[in-house]
């Protein structure tokens, strides 16, 4: 492997960090120049001089391949949250080292949760980087880069590939380099309508960018304490409802519904059992919510309930309501909702509708098989049949998944951490959700939790984001040769 | 950008960029901290002086109140005025140097009450305010005055510019976290500069050592096998800029050695 070709891609990640992080400073130096405009600029500086480093020694390499892929990707992804942290560090205020790590992962991977207390204490150029942090997370470090930098060439097409799952991989029906096209128009094609739609709904044009940015990349960061809680607005919750369920579509479906192509949302089964699980999840929610009188009016209860259960399921993690004082029925399904997630090809973390599907229709497989033991069953998905190799992956990212999960809440409770949050907690970090439950709730931050639980915790999100084996097989060492 | 050459001087202008760079925010953040500190000690210091003054002011005019009241000397009428002016003046310096003005606000009040009370006795005795009851003598009228109604305001006036000494000693804690936070902001972005330089020196050094002593060692490996075993000239690897000039023209070196001379 050639480890000075690696270092040169994730240098080309590190410039557009620099320059986002120049964008943020630009930003601050607007709102008066506040405290983070010194940070931001140093961080940018050193961020660039980082990521240009390589350049200058490493020529470009258009043939990569699939062991440099995994380690550009991976290791872009590690780099990121390090240099991520620049800006929290250098500002201080709440941000002690575990603390902007956390607050750094947390953005990366669009888990959303945070370790402030005082959200509003942050100034605008700060508060603009969480968002611009956890946006760049949300299409994907490299994904994003690969777009918009034309040096990348031909290596773009390896590099799309690792970075996107393999579940997502299957509604596109393009070349490589279209494909990260498509993902890119759609991701701010929807921001763009989001923030419009927001501005409009009564905030102001910050707030209303910012909000767009964390729903379309599924993240929950807010600019306010009380989250979206604070603007209390029917119109807002809606709008909001509306692009964090968006965002947990695939995006080559977003695409060809947009566009009029035959292979659209309508058709996907995926995106049919998705919506469907919203659906049914907010009603029995809100009916239950009704029904214990926590909510005076049907209507109310219906708000907070879909909300709440589309924030959870699409992982973004925004609140309008302190879920911790709900029904247990209704706990559990946003626990549901939590580990299932939305569709792969989104922005979205968690186990994904698609391998739910999947892992569903094997079990009614093995239940025919064994009334019909000479059957032959096939598994179709979207009318596709499934290669046994994709049903065996499945199984076994689930599996994973949960033993990660088990072994995150073991964590916790070693930490001294209650078994609730612990839990929730693990499930919220691994799916890159946000809020859970306990200590941890839609209205709490993870600011009282021990030192440790949190570093876990960013294990937690960064196994989420890459999927797992992803992150894993990096470390090792036989795999290097 | 081509040439080895080139890309070290460039590695190397990175490294010396990043330290001065890293120096200059350290010694600037560091001159703030020592600016603030020496604000900090100054405005103390000026703080107790001004105090001092005024604390001196009140006990001179005391002392000429109690020679003019209860001994009825009225030669320290003036010695009375000019300390009651000095106390005055020394209020109007700490009220124009005061970075915090509501400290003086009972200072203030206070002067103004003993300047009333005392302009007032100065200009009518005690004899418009206190009457002279039987058996009361002038002398003995004004050891009342300076009981009753001196004595309170003047208990004011000094605890009023005590507090005012120690307001500086108060404000100090949320200067302190202050001064906190800025030796923190002049810490960090050296260490993280540190830490960036670090990872940039391991990268230049990696970098140097397969683009520059990898490929001399592979070459020094093939010459040396050249001159013992007449082995063909070979080195492995990719090589660039002056390192692949140097193997071009050893390889043309040894094409020349072997060409017979004619």
């Amino acid at each position: 492997m050639r480890v000075d070709v690696v270092l040169r891609y994730i240098g080309v990640v590190m410039l557009f960090f620099a320059f986002f992080m120049l964008l943020s400073a630009g930003i601050s130096y607007v709102s008066g120049m506040d405290s983070a405009f010194y940070p931001l600029l140093l961080s940018s500086l050193l961020t660039a001089l980082l990521g240009a480093f390589p350049l200058i020694f490493v020529g470009k390499c258009d043939q990569i391949t699939n062991k440099e892929g995994f380690c550009i990707v991976v290791g872009a992804w590690l780099v990121a949250c390090v240099v991520s942290m620049f800006p929290y560090l250098i500002w201080g205020g709440e941000f002690s080292l575990v603390n902007a790590w956390f607050e750094s992962v947390s953005g990366l991977t669009t888990t959303g949760s945070t370790i402030l207390i005082d959200v509003e204490a942050l100034p605008r150029g700060l508060l603009f980087w969480r968002m611009a942090s956890t946006w760049i997370g949300g299409m994907g470090v490299v994904m994003f880069a690969l777009v918009v930098l034309p040096s990348i060439g031909r290596s773009r097409m390896m590099l799309s590939n690792v970075e996107l799952s393999t579940m997502a991989k299957d509604n596109y029906r393009y070349r490589s380099q279209i494909v990260v096209q498509i993902l890119l128009v759609v991701y701010i094609g929807l921001t763009a309508v989001s923030t419009v739609l927001l501005k409009l709904a009564g905030m102001n044009w910050f707030d209303a960018l910012c909000h767009a940015m964390s729903a379309c990349a599924t993240s929950g960061f807010s600019t306010k304490n009380a989250s979206v809680a604070y603007f209390n607005s029917p119109a807002i919750d809606t709008i909001l409802i509306l692009t964090m369920i968006i965002a947990g579509i695939h995006f080559g479906l977003i695409y060809a519904t947009v566009t009029g192509k035959r292979n659209n949302i309508f058709r996907s089964e995926v995106t049919r059992w998705y919506l469907g699980m919203f659906l049914a999840g907010g009603v029995l929610i809100a009916i239950s919510l009704y029904a214990a009188d926590i909510y005076p009016t049907l209507a109310t209860s219906f708000r907070h309930a879909m909300f709440q259960f589309a924030s959870l399921v699409s992982t973004t993690g925004f609140a309008t309501a302190d879920s911790n004082t709900w029904t247990p029925f209704a706990t559990i399904l946003l626990i549901f909702g939590s580990l299932v997630c939305a569709c792969a090809g989104s922005t979205a973390g968690g186990i994904k509708v698609n391998r739910m599907v999947l892992a569903g229709k094997m079990m009614s497989a093995r239940l025919k098989l064994q009334q019909h033991p000479n059957a032959v069953i096939r598994i179709r998905l979207d009318g596709v049949i499934q290669d046994n190799e994709v049903l065996h992956s499945v199984m076994i990212y689930i599996v994973a998944y949960l033993m990660f999960l088990l072994l995150g809440t073991i964590a916790g409770a070693l930490f001294g951490v209650d078994l609730t949050t612990s839990f929730t907690g693990s499930v919220a970090s691994m799916g890159n959700v946000g809020p859970g439950f306990g200590e941890v709730g839609s209205m709490d931050n993870w600011s009282a939790m021990p030192a440790a639980f949190k570093v876990s915790n960013t294990l937690l999100m960064l196994l989420g984001r890459l999927e797992i084996f992803g992150l894993i097989q990096i470390f090792f060492m036989k795999w290097w040769k | 950008m081509t040439g080895m050459r080139k890309r070290v001087t460039v590695g190397f202008l990175s490294i010396v960029c990043l330290l001065f760079f890293s120096g200059m925010v350290s010694f600037l953040e560091l001159s703030h901290l020592s600016r603030d500190t020496g604000e900090i000690l100054k405005a103390n210091k000026r703080n107790i002086e001004l105090a001092k003054e005024m604390l001196d002011a009140a006990h001179e005019q005391n002392i000429a109140l109690i020679h003019r009241s209860v001994f009825g000397d009225r030669s320290y009428d003036s010695l009375c005025r000019a300390s009651m002016e000095r106390l005055e003046n020394t209020l109007l310096v700490a009220q124009n140097e005061a970075l915090e003005k509501s400290f003086l606000d009972s200072l203030a009040f206070a002067t103004t009450e003993l300047r009333l009370l005392t302009d007032n006795y100065l200009a009518f005795g005690s004899r418009d305010s206190v009457s002279v009851a039987a058996g009361q003598t002038l002398d003995s009228l004004g050891r009342v005055w300076y009981d009753d109604q001196y004595e309170r305001v003047y208990g004011q006036l000094t605890s009023a510019i005590k507090s005012y000494m120690t307001s500086t000693q108060s404000s100090l804690a949320p200067r302190a976290e202050q001064m906190k936070k800025n030796a923190y902001r002049a810490v960090t972005p050296v260490l993280i500069s540190l830490v960036v330089m670090i990872a940039i020196v391991l990268m230049l050094f990696y970098f140097m050592s397969i683009y520059c002593v990898a490929p001399i060692e592979r070459m020094n490996k093939g010459l040396g096998n050249y001159l013992t075993f007449r082995a063909p000239f070979t080195v492995k690897g990719d090589l660039k800029d002056e390192v692949l000039e140097l193997k071009e023209k050893i390889d043309l070196l040894i094409k020349q050695a072997k060409t017979p001379k004619a």
